[in-house]
């Protein structure tokens, strides 16, 4: 009898256990991953994505038929809330007569067009996921569209050597925040498919918080005296590619774009 | 005095000079050196890299080397090898039209290179034979250029994928062109990360044990998945994509095993496993160390940015047919 109570007992106990083991792991999901990485800091590794119409228009803006009648409702743009703060960007006058001709020729004119190398911060909200690997004196941002990538030097900071696409990045930590200062830019990248550019005069400094273990926000702060009239800044949050499988996977985009740029180049037959 | 002094100095380095690269000496230097770990414990292997030095080796045993193991070939007449194959690669880029020489000849250091040849297995250092198939594979695709020829600039299609700034693929983009040798190695507890500056390529690596994806996703780089065996970083890649495929394997059933170890403070051995059973007899590995070079950082190759060089091919082909109808 007494022997039957404690078997009990036991069995009781045992699935309460189990049960509680249960919940606890059913409200974890995937497995957590560590907060912080060995030395410390935030540990931002991951693939992150975007989620809003940045891409289509930094700025507030309706919906748009596409340029393009063939490619019907999948061409066109989706209207969406802006990003910059303030909501208007500050050109100067000349330049946004340019940015008004980016957005009139974009078809042939948008670098992500011919497949260029997206720059920054054009990289980071594309629709397309990124990758962060938050290595030990270095963070690597790779980047699906193109193959671009950069590496953000979190030593003493180097200056430039020569301008490039994506830029020379100098990373810091400010508290929980990744603060990245870009410099050493050229003038061929937009920020996004509505023609907003720049000159080869642009500073970007980024900053990466995480809100929680899978939202990442993402501020950005843009000052390039050649064309605006003053610094300006955009936020956004970045989302987690929460997926147990997720990966990037190459988008090698040159291949799609060869016709537009090298077409009028093949030989004719009828010749 | 003084010069007593300097001739003793002298006599000592002389003395040592013949110590220092004896076998013995060098063997204790090794058991004293301990690979670093990373704060995780994983053993590591970042930095950047540079196998410039390795340029021009060539895959297979040259006829030369019959009967001979690649350790037997070092020291003068290694050095005299890599010097030829120096001023060979420096010949064939004389004439006319070629890249501007500031590129790339002050920093060639093919005299500095390691080995005669790179194939470790099969014994022979001969790639294995083709299996049936990819005999038959081979000259259908023969048989179908000449059956529909084309000139070698009719459109960018005839020219390579690394004409296109497209890829150098897998295991092409490890191996050494005359410029742009650079790579980088970083790590994480979960992830390794390769950049290849040659022509901007970034493999992220998962080590979680994750299975491969699915057999419809191919891509150019493969789809590669890691872990340690001991000291060694083992990267396992497969679906890659027909057109990328190595040495014209098939892209669906070619597996490349690529081993990454720390040998020395400054260097990572690499090897890489070729394995496609319905293109090659048996499997075959080849093996080239990198260097740990920190004055060679990996820098933006915008490859497909600036690619005049496609643009001037196909439209000086076009300006040479222009000219032949002219001339008619």
């Amino acid at each position: 009898m007494k022997q039957r109570f404690s078997v009990t007992l036991a069995l009781l106990a045992a699935v309460t256990f189990a049960s509680i083991a249960n919940s606890a792991s059913a409200q974890r999901g995937a497995p957590v991953r560590p907060a912080r990485t060995a030395d410390g800091k935030p540990n931002l590794s991951g693939i992150w994505q975007a989620m809003n119409t940045a891409h289509w228009d930094l700025e507030d803006h309706s919906a748009s038929p596409s340029q393009l009648y063939q490619t019907g409702a999948v061409g066109a743009t989706p209207g969406g809330q802006g990003v910059v703060e303030g909501g208007e960007i500050p050109y100067k006058p000349e330049a946004l007569a340019r940015k008004k001709l980016n957005f009139a020729g974009r078809l042939s004119l948008d670098p992500e067009v011919k497949c260029y190398m997206p720059g920054i911060p054009r990289a980071t909200y594309m629709p397309f996921p990124f990758q962060i690997v938050q290595a030990p004196g270095m963070i690597l941002m790779a980047y699906e569209f193109a193959s671009a990538d950069r590496v953000i030097n979190m030593g003493k900071p180097v200056e430039a050597a020569v301008d490039t696409w994506m830029g020379t990045a100098n990373g810091r930590w400010d508290g929980e925040t990744l603060i990245v200062d870009n410099t050493g830019f050229n003038d061929g990248t937009w920020f996004d498919r509505a023609g907003n550019f720049h000159s080869d005069q642009l500073h970007v400094v980024e900053r990466f918080t995480l809100a929680d273990q899978d939202h990442l926000l993402y501020e950005a702060t843009i000052e390039d005296p050649q064309t605006f009239t003053r610094p300006w800044k955009i936020s956004m949050p970045l989302y987690r590619r929460v997926e147990k499988n997720a990966q990037l996977v190459d988008f090698k985009c040159v291949e799609y774009a060869e016709e537009l740029l090298y077409g009028h180049l093949r030989k004719d037959p009828s010749k | 005095m003084n010069r007593l002094l300097v001739a003793g100095a002298v006599a000592a380095a002389l003395a040592i000079a013949p110590l220092a690269t004896s076998p013995v000496l060098g063997q204790q230097a090794a058991k004293t050196w301990t690979a670093p770990k990373t704060p995780w414990g994983d053993p590591d292997i970042q930095g950047w890299f540079s196998n410039l030095s390795e340029n021009g080796t060539p895959l297979e045993k040259p006829a030369q080397f019959a009967g001979r193991s690649l350790e037997d070939i070092k020291g003068d007449e290694l050095t005299s090898i890599k010097q030829a194959a120096q001023n060979r690669t420096i010949e064939s880029f004389a004439g006319p039209l070629h890249a501007p020489e500031d590129w790339w000849q002050k920093d060639l250091n093919m005299v500095k290179g390691s080995q005669a040849w790179l194939i470790i297995d099969p014994p022979d250092g001969k790639v294995p034979a083709l299996t049936a198939e990819a005999t038959a594979r081979q000259a259908a695709a023969a048989e179908a250029r000449r059956a529909n020829p084309r000139g070698p600039a009719d459109s960018w299609e005839d020219r390579s994928l690394y004409d296109r700034c497209i890829t150098r693929g897998l295991p092409g983009s490890m191996i050494p062109a005359i410029y742009g040798n650079s790579y980088q190695i970083l790590q994480t507890p979960d992830y390794v990360a390769i950049r290849y500056e040659m022509i901007h390529e970034t493999r992220i690596i998962p080590l979680d044990g994750r299975a491969h994806a699915s057999p419809k996703i191919k891509t150019y780089m493969g789809d590669a998945r890691g872990h340690w065996e001991g000291d060694t970083l083992v990267v396992e890649t497969t679906n890659f994509r027909d057109e990328a495929s190595y040495r014209n394997s098939n892209g669906s059933t070619l597996r490349l095993v690529e081993r990454f170890q720390r040998v020395g403070p400054a260097t990572v051995k690499w090897s890489v496993t070729v394995e496609d059973p319905k293109t090659w007899v048996r499997p075959w590995t080849f093996a080239m160390p990198l260097t740990i070079d920190d004055t060679q950082p990996v820098l933006e190759y915008a490859c497909h940015e600036g690619n005049l060089g496609l643009r001037n091919i196909l439209s000086a082909a076009r300006s040479e047919e222009e000219a032949a109808r002219a001339n008619k």
